[in-house]
């Protein structure tokens, strides 16, 4: 009985969701107004795919930055190619301006051998190459990270270091790269998307829909994913990974494919960031992006897909609503960081565990009620 | 009778410690076998050793003539392997259903298993183990919210539903009332016949209701081996229960 109605509940919500994403642009007429909604929507993404990896499979991924930065770059360098100014830089083919300011002198004006590595760029002159290298990219090298640290049995606190310390690293290296990389300053001035003839301007009503669509089709692949067999004994394996195994399961193999997943599902919001935002920067690969996910995750509840999504967009909406004022933003780290640690110690289902709660409440409220309602129509009867 | 567990001269040394130490046995198909031994005797040891939580560092299991000595867990629960913990080991967060329907893992592989739903056949053995172990009050209570009674259940009626064909048992009524260990040997004889079950057990009126043939184990060894009457009244077997407290 109760177990229907919180189904119920569970997908009233997934609907409403969807059907207000999807309706927004009819309420908001304002594109800048879009154009933030989008990117709290990405953010939402990351949200969903770090409860898909913490919340279902018991991984906490800290690094998680690290795969939505690289789908980031992937994007960003076929963009930056597109970008009016790299076909302005006394060449025939595109070149990225800063390339120029890192070349060698007497460097050939070609991507081949501008600077050194430069000729990691040409297939990124096909703008489905950087589409298509947004996903590969973080999916492979989850696959091959998952696999290491899996089949070598770390689970736990470890985990959550080793992660923490490739985004690090890579921070460094991107940093480091320059002449590849543009180093701190990242890859900014990019060209727009262009699909079929149309160019997405950030601040369009199609790109919104890009977003929108992608997030929407993305939050109900992966609650389909875990409402499967191999979502269940996930969650089995997330429980007592022992008894999996004396169940005759492969572990590693289903803690692999799930945190490939969520590091897939990161890398794709890293490229749709980047469509929205015009700009890939190291900052994605900074400690405090990763943790922030963890927080949205965590306020939101991280055994609920659309919970973890919902608090990914409030808290950035707070954000960005309190950051007008200096002080105010002072204040808002210190209160996130009052929030999380409060969530974690006393509510650690988040808001989704405390909507399922009052649900109940009122269940049985209703339920005490219509029971004294038949109680007393019996004894008028009688 | 077939042999369904062969175990030959196995070892395992813990850093000069021999907790197993040359154990040989041979358990028929369909056969139940209690171990006895007190404790420390390397009961617990020997079914790591069996089901692979523990490397060996001598010695064989074959199981129906099949090597599985060192096989990772996950091969030798394929392989037809089943284990019940001393301490319950079951899946706290999920539903006692959801435990149930994990169990079913005839299908073990990621993308096998992205799928919704099951097969009629599963759903049927499911009911069957709801019912063998009477615990279709609390399906959706969260396995973590069950007594203990109802936890060491649980974990037996998913062994069932893996359809191991040997069941490994490891004091499957520690902790349990008279009631409950009593619940316990029905469900347990019930299996007899239709699995190869290996029970280490202290508990002596529940060994003399469920046991046939009685493995004894002293210091890592075999001890004695025999009809439960004869174990019993064999001397050897006093005096190793005598330093430590005697049988019960
Ligand atoms: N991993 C281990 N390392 C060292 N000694 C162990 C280990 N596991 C068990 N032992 C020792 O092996 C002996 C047998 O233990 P165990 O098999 O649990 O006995 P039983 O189950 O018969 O009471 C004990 O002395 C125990 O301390
Ligand atoms: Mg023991």
């Amino acid at each position: 009985m109760s177990n229907r109605i919180f189904r119920l509940g569970d997908r009233a919500v997934y609907a409403a969701f969807i059907i207000i994403v999807l309706a927004l642009p009819l309420m908001v007429d304002d594109v800048f107004w879009l154009n933030r909604i989008a990117k709290y929507l990405v953010f939402g993404m990351l949200g969903l795919a770090i409860a898909l990896s913490w919340g279902y499979a018991g991984i906490l991924n800290l690094g998680q930055g690290l795969f939505f930065g690289l789908g980031a770059y992937m994007i960003a360098m076929s963009l930056k190619l597109q970008s009016f100014t790299s076909l302005q830089q006394g060449s025939d083919t595109p070149i990225p301006d800063f390339m120029l300011w890192n070349a060698q002198p007497g460097a050939p004006t070609d991507l081949c051998c501008i600077t050194p590595g430069s000729w990691l760029w040409i297939p990124f002159q096909a703008q489905w190459f950087g589409i298509v290298m947004a996903i590969v990219v973080p999916v492979v090298f989850a696959l091959i990270l998952g696999a290491t640290i899996f089949r070598l049995r770390i689970s736990g606190v470890y985990v959550a270091i080793i992660t923490l310390a490739l985004v690090l690293l890579a921070r460094l290296l991107f940093i480091d790269l320059q002449p590849v990389t543009n180093g701190f300053n990242g890859l900014t001035d990019l060209g727009w998307l262009t699909v079929g003839g149309i160019e997405f301007d950030p601040f369009m009503v199609e790109t919104y829909y890009i977003i929108a669509v992608s997030v929407c089709a993305v939050l109900l692949l992966s609650r389909w994913l875990i409402s499967t067999r191999a979502g269940l004994i996930l969650q089995s394996t997330r429980d007592d990974p022992n008894r999996s195994r004396y169940l005759g399961y492969d572990v590693a193999s289903y803690q692999i494919f799930f945190f490939t997943v969520s590091a897939g599902i990161a890398g794709f919001a890293g490229m749709l960031f980047v469509i929205v935002s015009e700009f890939a920067t190291p900052t994605y690969f900074d400690i405090a992006f990763s943790i922030s996910m963890v927080v949205w995750a965590a306020v939101g509840g991280r055994s609920s897909l659309i919970g973890a999504a919902l608090g990914a967009i409030l808290i950035n909406t707070i954000e960005a609503s309190v950051s007008e004022s200096e002080t105010f933003q002072q204040a808002w780290r210190l209160i996130i960081g009052v929030v999380f640690v409060l969530v974690v110690l006393y509510m650690p289902r988040g808001l989704a565990g405390l909507a399922r709660d009052l649900l109940a409440r009122v269940v049985e409220l209703s339920g005490r009620a219509g029971r004294k309602d038949a109680r007393s129509t019996r004894t008028a009867a009688e | 009778m077939r042999a369904a567990l062969t175990i030959e001269g196995l070892e395992v040394n813990f850093g000069g410690f021999k907790a197993v130490d040359g154990m040989t046995t041979v358990i028929d198909d369909g056969e139940l076998r209690v171990i006895l031994g007190p404790n420390g005797a390397g009961k617990t040891t020997l079914m790591d050793l069996i089901s692979g939580k523990t490397a060996t560092t001598g010695g064989k299991v074959h199981l129906f003539g099949r090597d599985i000595t060192n096989r990772p867990e996950h091969e030798i629960a394929r392989a037809g392997v089943g284990r019940k913990f001393q301490i319950p080991s079951i899946f706290r967060d999920l539903t006692v259903l959801q435990n149930l329907e994990v169990a079913v893992s005839h299908e073990p592989r990621v993308f096998r298993n992205l799928r919704l739903g099951m097969a009629a056949a599963d759903r049927k053995r499911i009911d069957d183990v709801i019912e063998l172990t009477g615990l279709d009050a609390v399906l959706d209570t969260l396995a973590g919210d069950l007594s203990h009674g109802q936890m060491q259940w649980l974990e037996l009626g998913m062994l069932i539903t893996q359809q191991s064909r040997v069941i490994l048992l490891d004091e499957p009524t520690a902790g349990m009332t008279q009631a409950e260990t009593s619940k316990t040997a029905d469900i347990i004889l019930r299996l007899k016949g239709t699995h190869t079950i290996l029970v280490v057990e202290h508990d002596m009126a529940f060994v003399r209701k469920i046991a046939e043939r009685v493995t004894v184990m002293h210091l890592g060894k075999l001890l004695a081996e025999g009809p439960m009457q004869a174990i019993e009244a064999d001397p050897a077997v006093r005096e190793a229960y005598l330093g430590s407290g005697g049988m019960h």
